[in-house]
C-alpha cells in the first residue's frame, strides 16, 4: 500500500496461500478464514480513515449494519444476486459516509469520536423503529444462503479488489492530500488542499469498505441480518483491528483482521477461563498487551524488524 | 528486506502444512457424528454473558442433570458430553458457534439453544445439514409450524427443529379465555414488546378474544431496552384509554418497570395479567423489591418450582442433584424458586428420554423419530398432570398450562388454581 514500489513478493505469497487454504482446511476453519477476510475489508477501510487522513471513528459498525441490511433486504424483496448487493452496499455506504463526514469538518479528536459513537449506538435502533421494512428485532432473512467456501471466496476476492483500489487511491493525489491533512491541516490548506473535500472523501471511502464488510458479514450469518449483530462492540473491534494493524502495511492489516476475527474464538479455548466472561478477559488483556508491546501496531513492528535486518 | 521476505515465506509454508494436517485430521471420522461407544457429544449456544445472561441458569441445570445421568451409567452405556458455548444472544456469534459445534466438535445434535433470533439465524443451516436442532429454549411458534414448509424464503423445510415449552400464542389464547370469563365487559390494555416475540403474544390474544377483540382499547408497543420512563409512559397511556384489564407481554426488565409504574407511580389497580416468561418467582421478588405491588397478578406456568411443590418427586430429585454440584449460588437460586433451573432439568430429561427411545445405536434420524413420537407422562419437572408429547399432528412438545395467582406481597409466592388447561393448536 506504500506509494512507492508495492511489496509484490508479499502480495503474491499471500494470494498463493489464500488460494490454497480452502483446499487444505476443514469447512469450519474455512469459515474462520472467511471471517478474517471480512474483517480485513473493514480494517483496510478504517485504516484509510484513521491511519491516512488522521480522523477517528468508533462508529464503523453502523456502516457494516447498513451494508448488511442492504444485502438482506435486496435479497428478501428482489432476490438480487448477492454480488450485486455487495456493490449496492458499497455505493450506499459511500454516499452515507460522505454525509457523515460533514460533521468531521467541524469536529476532530475526541469530539469526532463521540459523533461517530452516536452513529454506532443509533443505527442498530432503526430496525426497531421501522420494523415492517427492517424486520424489527426479529431480523431480515435473505432468500439465498451460501456455503462457507463461497463466502471465503467472496470475502478474499473483495479484499483483493479493495486492496488494489486502496493502493491506487493512496499512491496518488488523494493519498498525498490525506497525509497532508493528517500531519497539519493548516499546512495542507496553505498548499491548496481543499480540506472539506478530502476529509469527507476519506469518510466516504472507509464507510463504503465497511458496507462491503457488512454485506459479507450478513452472508456469513446464513443471510440473517439482525440488530444485535451490529452492536457498539463491533465498532470497537474494528478500531482495535486498525490499531493492531498499524499504518499502511498489508501484513499489518492481515494481523489486525486475524486479531479481531480469530482471538475471540481462540480465547474461549484457553483452559483457565471457562465460559463465563473468560473470553472477554483474554481479549481485553491481549489488546492491552499488544498496545504496550506494539504501540505502532503490527506495521510498526515490521518496520523495526526491517531496520534491524538492514543494520 | 530480502531476508525478511524469505523468512515470511518459510513461515507461510509452515502454516500451510500445519493447516493441511489439521484438515485431514478433522476429516477422519465415520458413523453417526458425535456417537462413539462410550460417549455421545451434543452442544448448544446460550447467553452466558450479555443482556440475556439472567437465563444462564438453564444450561447450568442441564449440565447438572446430564452429570447425574452420567453418574448412573449414561444412556445405553454412553456418557453425555454437552458442549455449551456463549453466544451472548448475538446471532453473529451463534452462527460461528454452531458451525464449530457441527463441523469441529461433530456434535450429534444441537440441544436446548436459547433465544429466538439465535435460533432463526442457524435453523436453515442445521436443517440443510440434517442436524437435529431440538428443544430450543424459546416459545415462538416457528419451532412447530415449519416442519412441512420453509417459513422463510430459503425454501428449506425445518423438520429437524423442535421447541419444548408451550408456544406464546397458545398461552395468550388462555389469557383471552380467562379475561372473558372473569370480566365479560373488560376493557383490555396491552403492553407488548415491539418484536416477533411480543407480536406473537398479541396475535394469540386477539385470536383468543375472537369477536371480542374490539375490547382491546389500546395496545402499546415498547422497544427492548427502553428506559423505565418510556415503559411507564406506555402504561399511563393504557390507563388513559380507560383500560380496566392490563395484559403484559414483556421480558423481565420491562415487566418489572411496568408493574412498578402501574402500582407505585400511577396507583392504578386493574386486573393484571403477566406472561409466563416474566413471571419467574425470582424475577417477581426483584420487582417487589423495586417497589411494585404484586398481589393478585395472574399468570400461567408449566413447570414446577421449589417453593410451590417442594415435596414432589421431581423437586426432591432436583434438590439432590443441585446439592451434589456444590454450586452454592445455584442452590440459593433454586431455594428462592428460580424455575428456570427446573426448566433446564425438564429439557434435559426430555432429551435423555428421547435418546433412550432412539435405539441402541442412535442416528440423527432415529433420534428425531423418537422425539417426534415422544409420549412422556413421567417428566418429574413439569407441572403435575402435564405430559410432554409429540405426534404426527402435534409439533409442540408441551401444550398445557395452569393458571397461577400471586399473594403475599414482596415475599409472597404463586399459587396455582383451576385445572391443567390445553393451550394447543
Amino acid at each position: 500500500m506504500r506509494s512507492h514500489v508495492p511489496a509484490l513478493g508479499s502480495i503474491v505469497a499471500v494470494a498463493g496461500v489464500l488460494v490454497a487454504l480452502p483446499f487444505l482446511l476443514s469447512s469450519y476453519n474455512v469459515s474462520l478464514a472467511a471471517q478474517v477476510g471480512i474483517y480485513f475489508v473493514a480494517v483496510l477501510g478504517l485504516n484509510i480513515l484513521t491511519g491516512y487522513s488522521g480522523q477517528i471513528s468508533i462508529g464503523h459498525g453502523a456502516f457494516m449494519a447498513i451494508g448488511g441490511y442492504t444485502t438482506a433486504i435486496m435479497s428478501r424483496d428482489h432476490h438480487t444476486n448477492l454480488v450485486v448487493t455487495m456493490l449496492m452496499a458499497f455505493a450506499i455506504c459511500f454516499v452515507l459516509g460522505l454525509i457523515v463526514g460533514l460533521p468531521a469538518l467541524r469536529f476532530s479528536g475526541a469530539y469526532l469520536a463521540l459523533v461517530t459513537f452516536a452513529l454506532a449506538v443509533s443505527v442498530p435502533e432503526l430496525p426497531l423503529q421501522w420494523s415492517t421494512f427492517l424486520g424489527g428485532t426479529g431480523g431480515v432473512q435473505s432468500t439465498t444462503t451460501v456455503s462457507d467456501r463461497w463466502i471465503y471466496g467472496a470475502a478474499w476476492t473483495a479484499s483483493a479488489i479493495l486492496f488494489l483500489l486502496a493502493w491506487l487511491i493512496l499512491r496518488g493525489r488523494a493519498g498525498r492530500a490525506f497525509r497532508a491533512v493528517r500531519d497539519s491541516e493548516i499546512a495542507a490548506t496553505a498548499s491548496g488542499i481543499e480540506l472539506s473535500v478530502y476529509k469527507t472523501l476519506a469518510f466516504g471511502i472507509s464507510a463504503a469498505y465497511a458496507g462491503v464488510a457488512g454485506a459479507l458479514f450478513v452472508m456469513a450469518t446464513n443471510g440473517f441480518a439482525q440488530p444485535t449483530e451490529f452492536s457498539v462492540i463491533l465498532s470497537l473491534q474494528l478500531l482495535i483491528g486498525a490499531a493492531v494493524a498499524g499504518l499502511g502495511s498489508l501484513w499489518g492489516i492481515l494481523a489486525g483482521a486475524a486479531f479481531v476475527g480469530l482471538l475471540p474464538k481462540v480465547s474461549t479455548s484457553v483452559p483457565l477461563t471457562g465460559t463465563d466472561h473468560g473470553r472477554d478477559v483474554v481479549f481485553g488483556l491481549m489488546v492491552v498487551l499488544v498496545m504496550l508491546v506494539l504501540p505502532e501496531g503490527f506495521a510498526g513492528l515490521l518496520a523495526r524488524l526491517k531496520a534491524l535486518v538492514r543494520a | 528486506m530480502a531476508v525478511n521476505r524469505k523468512k515470511l515465506g518459510a513461515l507461510l509454508c509452515v502454516l500451510a502444512v500445519t493447516a493441511a494436517a489439521a484438515g485431514t485430521a478433522a476429516a477422519s471420522h465415520s458413523g453417526t457424528p458425535g456417537v462413539s461407544k462410550k460417549q455421545i457429544v451434543i452442544g448448544g449456544t446460550f447467553p452466558f454473558t450479555g443482556f440475556a445472561s439472567a437465563y444462564k441458569t438453564i444450561p447450568t441445570a442441564e449440565l447438572a442433570y446430564f452429570g447425574y445421568v452420567n453418574a448412573h451409567g449414561g444412556v445405553n452405556g454412553r456418557k453425555i458430553k454437552d458442549i455449551q458455548l456463549d453466544d451472548a444472544y448475538n446471532p453473529a456469534e451463534t452462527v460461528p458457534d454452531v458451525h464449530q459445534l457441527v463441523e469441529q466438535d461433530h456434535v450429534f445434535a444441537v440441544v436446548g439453544s436459547l433465544g429466538t433470533a439465535p435460533g432463526l439465524s442457524t435453523w436453515a443451516y442445521l436443517n440443510q445439514n440434517k442436524v437435529p436442532q431440538v428443544l430450543l429454549a424459546t416459545g415462538d411458534a416457528y419451532w412447530g409450524n415449519c416442519i412441512h414448509r420453509a417459513c422463510d424464503k430459503t425454501g428449506i423445510k425445518k423438520s429437524w427443529t423442535t421447541g419444548w415449552q408451550p408456544d406464546y400464542p397458545g398461552e395468550a389464547k388462555l389469557y383471552a379465555k380467562y379475561i372473558l370469563q372473569q370480566k365479560p365487559n373488560a376493557k383490555i390494555g396491552v403492553l407488548y414488546q415491539n418484536d416477533a416475540y411480543g407480536k406473537n403474544y398479541l396475535t394469540g390474544l386477539k385470536t383468543g378474544l375472537g369477536s371480542h377483540a374490539n375490547q382491546i382499547v389500546d395496545a402499546e408497543p415498547y422497544n427492548f431496552g427502553d428506559s423505565a420512563q418510556v415503559v411507564i409512559g406506555h402504561v399511563g397511556a393504557l390507563e388513559a384509554h380507560g383500560a380496566d384489564t392490563f395484559v403484559i407481554f414483556a421480558t423481565p426488565t420491562a415487566a418489572g418497570q411496568a408493574l412498578y409504574g402501574e402500582s407505585a407511580v400511577l396507583h392504578w389497580s386493574p386486573l393484571t395479567i403477566l406472561n409466563n416468561v416474566s413471571a419467574n418467582r425470582v424475577f417477581m421478588l426483584s420487582y417487589g423489591q423495586a417497589g411494585a405491588s404484586l398481589n393478585n397478578i395472574v399468570s400461567t406456568t408449566y413447570i414446577q418450582s421449589q417453593t410451590v411443590t417442594p415435596n414432589s418427586k421431581g423437586m426432591k430429585l432436583a434438590k439432590a442433584i443441585i446439592a451434589s454440584t456444590g454450586n452454592t449460588g445455584l442452590e440459593q437460586d433454586f431455594a428462592a424458586g428460580d424455575n428456570n433451573l427446573v426448566y433446564g432439568f425438564g429439557v434435559a430429561y426430555t432429551f435423555v428420554d428421547a435418546l433412550k427411545h432412539a435405539g441402541k445405536n442412535p442416528t440423527r434420524a432415529s433420534f428425531m423419530r423418537a422425539l417426534r413420537h415422544l409420549d412422556e407422562k413421567s417428566n418429574p419437572f413439569v407441572y403435575p398432570g402435564m405430559t410432554v408429547q409429540m405426534s404426527k399432528t402435534r409439533a409442540f412438545p408441551m401444550e398445557q398450562l395452569i393458571f397461577e395467582k400471586w399473594s403475599g406481597g414482596g415475599t409472597g409466592d404463586w399459587k396455582t388454581f383451576g385445572k391443567v388447561l390445553n393451550s394447543g393448536h
